[in-house]
């Protein structure tokens, strides 16, 4: 590989880290500002997610991977979401 | 994003499985990783769940400091990148920049660890143990589990550090940093579900 082809990568995987520390700062400081607490939950957790999915996608090279692996990756948190929903009223009419 | 895949491109084929022509370390690395994360996603659902039905816990978390999980976030952030660069030196060959870049990570996950002992000590010496009650039992399980994640990543990378100073890594040097990178960075994404859910959920008011 070239040196400029390796100074590409590392600045690459540069970016991704500055856009998670930027994100970390949105995802912190909305906590603290003047909007409802649903909001700001809200944009917490979906920049948690935005978080998550550069990550795994960049970091763990997952958008370069074979279909399988999305479905290995993507099945355990369908169950998670099955089982909270499944779960959720019986929460929910008892309180 | 070009130079991502050329990095994959240029990148030699690691062991595969005949049958399916996949790469049987990646596959079973993700095949465990799987199971991490049902045992993660458990738990944060028992939290959700249990939090609903108490209708609260935001007395219990005022006393979670979320600038000190503010720093340990950059600190795992900052090792998956060290990591990944690791990663990028071994397909360049670029042995000395392996070196230096696996023991940031190594380094960096110690930091975590000791920052996580300070925040543990300060909770305890306060009264806040595991027995305090439903979230400090939550918060104890959720980030002890974590830590012995990140101890099995910290010894996973410290084996790779010596192997690359005593130069017996580079045989197959690519495929071993990549599954233990890919370990790491998954460490690294239940951290940064665990921060918000435990440390800035319930600071919302």
């Amino acid at each position: 590989m070239n040196t400029e082809a390796t100074q590409d990568t590392a600045k690459f995987y540069f970016q991704i880290w500055e856009w998670l520390i930027i994100l970390l700062v949105v995802g912190t400081v909305i906590v603290f500002m003047p909007v409802s607490r649903g909001l700001a939950l809200t944009i917490v957790f979906a920049v948690a997610a935005i978080k998550g999915v550069l990550v795994v996608r960049n970091y763990m090279h997952l958008k370069h991977e074979h279909l399988i692996f999305y479905l290995i990756a993507g099945l355990p948190p369908l169950l998670v979401i099955i089982m909270l929903l499944a779960l959720l009223p019986d929460i929910a009419f008892r309180h | 994003m070009e130079a991502d895949i050329a990095i994959h491109a240029n990148a030699p084929a690691i062991e595969t499985d005949s049958l399916v022509s996949l790469p049987a370390s990646r596959v079973a690395l993700w095949i465990f990783l799987a199971g991490e994360i049902m045992i993660f996603g458990g738990l944060v659902a028992c939290f959700m769940l249990y939090r609903i039905a108490a209708g609260g816990w935001t007395d219990e978390a005022s006393h979670v400091d979320w600038q000190v999980g503010t720093i340990n976030t950059v600190v795992l952030l900052t090792s998956s990148l060290t990591m990944i660069l690791a990663l990028a030196a071994v397909r360049r060959n670029d042995q000395q920049a392996v070196k230096r870049f696996l023991a940031v990570t190594v380094a960096l996950g110690i930091a975590f660890l000791g920052v996580k002992a300070f925040e543990y000590h300060g909770h305890i010496v306060e009264g806040f143990t595991p027995s305090k009650g439903m979230f400090w039992s939550f918060y104890y399980t959720m980030t002890g589990l974590h830590a012995l994640h990140v101890t099995g990543g910290i010894v996973v990378n410290s084996i790779l550090l010596i192997m690359a100073i005593k130069g017996t890594l580079w045989a197959r040097g690519e495929t071993r940093l990549e599954i233990a990178g890919l370990y790491w960075h998954f460490v690294d994404v239940v951290w940064i579900l665990l921060f918000p859910l435990l440390y800035l959920s319930l600071e919302a008011k």
